[in-house]
């Protein structure tokens, strides 16, 4: 069941086409990952999709529903979500307000519920000490409220933009086991990275961007394999 | 610990109730010169709260203090309502304005609002029939005929709406907005918030307070004029008091206006025609030295330790 | 297809609007369109130093208007205790004010720089604030006013007469655009403060000082506007508040030409100027010429922001 379906999905910034006629599936319940050399279109895909930016051609269904047109509010209470590569905490609100806010207005839940619901996931990705001031927190822990604010608006579809960037070997194969298992709580995920490693324990297909293109679809030895992959710059093997 | 909390608020509205019965007259109206100046002040901080600095409380102010004169007036409304309505007035006005002009926000929003007073007095004094012209109107009479517990009470009331006003805006979820959409507004809209309609209800909402402020005022005074109405002491002073009180909670506005309100009884009374200038100071010391105001800056000394 | 695409371009276009416009006018009511046309230019030499401390800056100085009032001021005093003309105060005021502007900026701007645009916003405000309280404070706001011969000289075709003096801001508007715009583009320091104005950072890091950049244009834009303070005297009465209304119609113009676009200010001023004197021309609705600037603002606003929605 594809819950995700972009057509010929086209950005283009001035001169220059950051995304070029993207047409790609996402599967219900997979882990997809979106890899591509460094200016690829990876970030303004995700931005295109959450409804950041509008697209300049082409179209967007989710859960069979066009939502091109649609605002990124009303994308988001539809069920999209996503982390951002540089994280910006909302100052003035504490770790679990930060959280909180998602699903206040993503969901609609009332500040109580919201309350339960941010505890709730701090919990399930490890977050102590949850009304602590969010200007004392360690690169991991920062990534971890990132993405339980993503949750926090109990997404159909969240994407997760470079959230192992700067975690050390043992914290990123902490991260990949709380991928896993938020996936088993029946969520659709697309994971941008550049450390394959990650790409290749959690993926079940992968989309290779160059250039704004898709230049490549499939699993990730199939995918890693192909020449033009390859000289595209495959990025870390690590 | 929230049920002493309210305590001491309604302690406090209380032993400001009876005030009237062991003060003079000459405390009630620095009172009153107060109690507007908070409302004023708590609006202002209320829109700040979003990232937007508004410069039009004058206008809204004047307006609703015209609305309310001429709904009287000509429609025969009673004081009470006409302020009412007059609240209602402004706010519809900010309104429409807001859904124009808040889709570019920032500067663009601020130097609009700064432009309010001054078009709203041009197009009043375009309608000198219906708004009695540049010489402005006079009230066949001061609300509660100059009563001055009742008009204290009045302004009491109008102080306190906007208090509650300001504590709503920071206890509901419209706190929450608030803070996201002053921090990154994409941040705000990828979780679910829409901006711009909480933008514009935000702008409506504190113009609507700025123009109840404005209708008591008008009636309490019994006139409304181009020049007076739209003062700019209706900006300035708020702005002033918010910033040196500390900005984005309610006891900053408060204290703010406490402060400046008995300073400028005395500097009225000692430099009658320089006490603007103070004010003027006052924005850019705060802004420059120390931009969290007085509460803010204890606040933070508190957290350190 | 080289002209299409000149057509295609928003100066272009607005060039033609309001060529239209004049034609229409010259036959019709060429009052208007004189007086109009010395308005404009008078609005454009105002804006203009503004919008260069807005695009290279970055900071939008509420302040503005205030001091092209103290600048009037400035060569009303000189002219009353030197016995010298007004006109030549221009020189000292402009050296005057290019002081100033060194020490507005070494005291109070360069700090707001790096704060978010709110700080800058209330600063600049309570700045423009206390200079108009100061001048309140010191001179009143009684309206003072020089009588010199030569501001009434006027002219006369066919069987409509005109003021002659006024042209002096169309000159004034010509020599300030044509100087700033030799400056950024033919001089190193003028190249600099182009590199800085797009990306400070950048700059920096190529060698460029941008702190004595911004230094520089911030008292070149002040002390420009003092100048033109000293010109504003000698034909208006001048009073503490003469300068605020000056602000608005300069940003109003700097939203509708876009930042940056200094040619398109003085086109813009065109459609300010002409469209307020056209109201200004019938009797009753006086009144509304000094909303025009707010209806166009606001429509300028609701323009950009549908054009973003395409983002």
């Amino acid at each position: 069941m594809t819950i995700l379906k972009t057509e010929n999905l086209s950005r283009n910034f001035g001169g220059l086409a950051a995304l070029d006629q993207v047409s790609t599936e996402f599967h219900e319940n997979e882990i997809l990952g979106i890899i591509g050399p460094n200016g690829a279109g990876k970030t303004t895909f995700i931005n295109v999709i959450a409804g950041i930016y509008l697209p300049t051609q082409g179209r967007i269904f989710f859960d069979g529903q066009d939502i091109t047109e649609l605002p990124a509010h009303t994308r988001c209470r539809l069920g999209i979500s996503r982390t951002f590569q540089l994280v910006r905490p909302l100052h003035g609100l504490n770790l679990l307000e930060n959280i909180m806010v998602g699903s206040l207005f993503g969901k609609g839940l009332s500040q109580r519920e919201a309350r339960k619901k941010a505890e709730e996931l701090c919990e399930f990705l490890g977050l102590s000490n949850m009304t602590r001031d969010i200007t004392r927190m360690t690169a991991l822990e920062i990534k971890k409220m990132e993405i339980a604010h993503a949750m926090a608006t109990q997404p159909k579809l969240l994407f997760l933009d470079e959230v192992m960037a700067g975690l050390s070997s043992d914290e990123t194969m902490e991260m990949i086991a709380l991928v896993r298992k938020i996936h088993s709580r029946g969520m659709t995920i697309g994971i941008v990275e550049h450390v394959m490693r990650v790409i290749r324990e959690l993926t079940h297909r992968v989309v290779v961007l160059d250039w704004g293109q898709v230049i490549a679809e499939g699993a990730y030895e199939q995918v890693s394999n192909d020449p033009r992959v390859i000289t595209a710059y495959l990025g870390e093997e690590s | 610990m929230k049920g002493s909390r309210y305590l001491l608020y309604i302690a406090v509205l209380i032993i400001l109730l009876i005030l009237p019965l062991y003060t003079g007259v000459y405390l009630l109206n620095v009172l009153d010169i107060i109690l507007i100046y908070l409302a004023l002040a708590l609006s202002w901080d209320m829109l700040l709260r979003s990232g937007q600095i508004s410069f039009g409380m004058a206008g809204l102010f004047g307006v609703g203090g015209y609305a309310a004169a001429l709904i009287h007036l000509q429609a025969g409304v009673s004081p009470l309502l006409s302020i009412v309505l007059g609240g209602l007035t402004a706010g519809f006005l900010a309104c429409l304005i807001g859904m124009a002009v808040l889709q570019l926000r920032g500067m663009y929003f601020a130097i609009v609002t700064l432009a309010l007073a001054e078009i709203f007095r041009v197009i009043i004094r375009n309608f000198p029939d219906l708004t009695g012209g540049p010489e402005g109107t006079i009230l066949p009479s001061a609300i509660f005929a100059g009563n001055s517990t009742k008009t204290y009470w009045l302004v009491l009331a109008v102080a306190v709406i906007s208090v509650i006003g300001s504590e709503i805006f920071r206890k509901t979820r419209i706190h929450f907005a608030l803070t996201s959409i002053r921090n990154d507004e994409i941040v705000a809209k990828s979780s679910g918030i829409n901006v711009f309609k909480y933008m514009v209800f935000i702008f409506a909402v504190t113009s609507a307070i700025q123009g109840i402020t404005g209708g008591a005022y008008a009636h309490i005074y019994g006139f409304v004029s181009p020049e007076g109405s739209f003062s700019l002491n209706f900006t300035l002073l708020p702005i002033a008091m918010t910033l040196l009180g500390g900005m984005h909670s309610t006891w900053g506005s408060v204290v703010g206006a406490v402060l400046l309100g008995v300073v400028s009884e005395f500097l009225k009374l000692q430099i009658p025609y320089g006490h603007l200038l103070v004010y003027g100071i006052i924005i850019v010391i705060t802004i420059l030295f120390f931009p969290q105001g007085i509460v803010g800056t204890i606040g933070q000394r508190l957290k350190k330790r | 297809m080289k002209v299409f695409n000149k057509l295609k371009q928003r100066n272009t276009q607005i060039v033609i609007l309001i060529a239209v416009i004049a034609i229409t006018l010259a036959a019709w009511k060429p009052h208007v369109l004189i007086e109009g046309l010395q308005r404009a230019c008078l609005y454009a030499v105002i804006a203009l130093p503004m919008a260069l401390i807005l695009g290279i800056v970055g900071i939008i100085n509420l302040a503005h208007g205030d001091f092209m009032m103290l600048g009037a001021y400035f060569a009303y005093f000189f002219s009353v205790y030197t016995g010298i003309d007004p006109l030549v105060a221009i020189i000292p005021a402009f050296l005057a004010f290019f002081l100033i502007g060194i020490a507005t900026y070494r005291a109070i701007i360069k700090f707001v720089l790096g704060a978010p645009e709110l700080n800058q916003l209330l600063l600049t405000f309570g700045l423009a604030m206390v200079l108009e309280q100061l001048a309140n404070l010191i001179w009143t706001s009684r309206p003072v006013k020089l009588s010199l011969k030569y501001v009434s000289a006027s002219a006369t075709i066919g069987s409509f007469s005109f003021g002659t003096f006024e042209f002096v801001y169309i000159a004034a508007a010509i020599i300030v655009l044509i100087g700033l715009l030799f400056f950024l583009k033919r001089t190193d320091t003028g190249q600099a403060a182009l590199a800085v104005g797009q990306n400070p950072r950048g700059a920096k890091l190529v060698g460029i000082h941008v702190d004595r950049t911004y230094l520089f244009i911030f008292s070149l834009s002040i002390a420009l506007t003092g100048s033109i303070g000293a010109i504003f005297m000698t034909r208006h009465s001048i009073f503490p508040l003469v300068g605020a209304p000056f602000t608005m119609k300069s940003f109003c113009l700097i939203a509708m030409a876009g930042i940056g676009n200094l040619m398109g200010i003085l086109w813009c001023s065109l459609i300010l100027g002409l469209s307020e004197n056209f109201v200004l021309s019938f009797r009753g609705y006086a009144g509304w010429a000094d909303i025009l600037f707010f209806a166009l603002i606001v429509l300028v606003i609701i323009i950009r922001s549908h054009q973003r929605q395409v983002k």
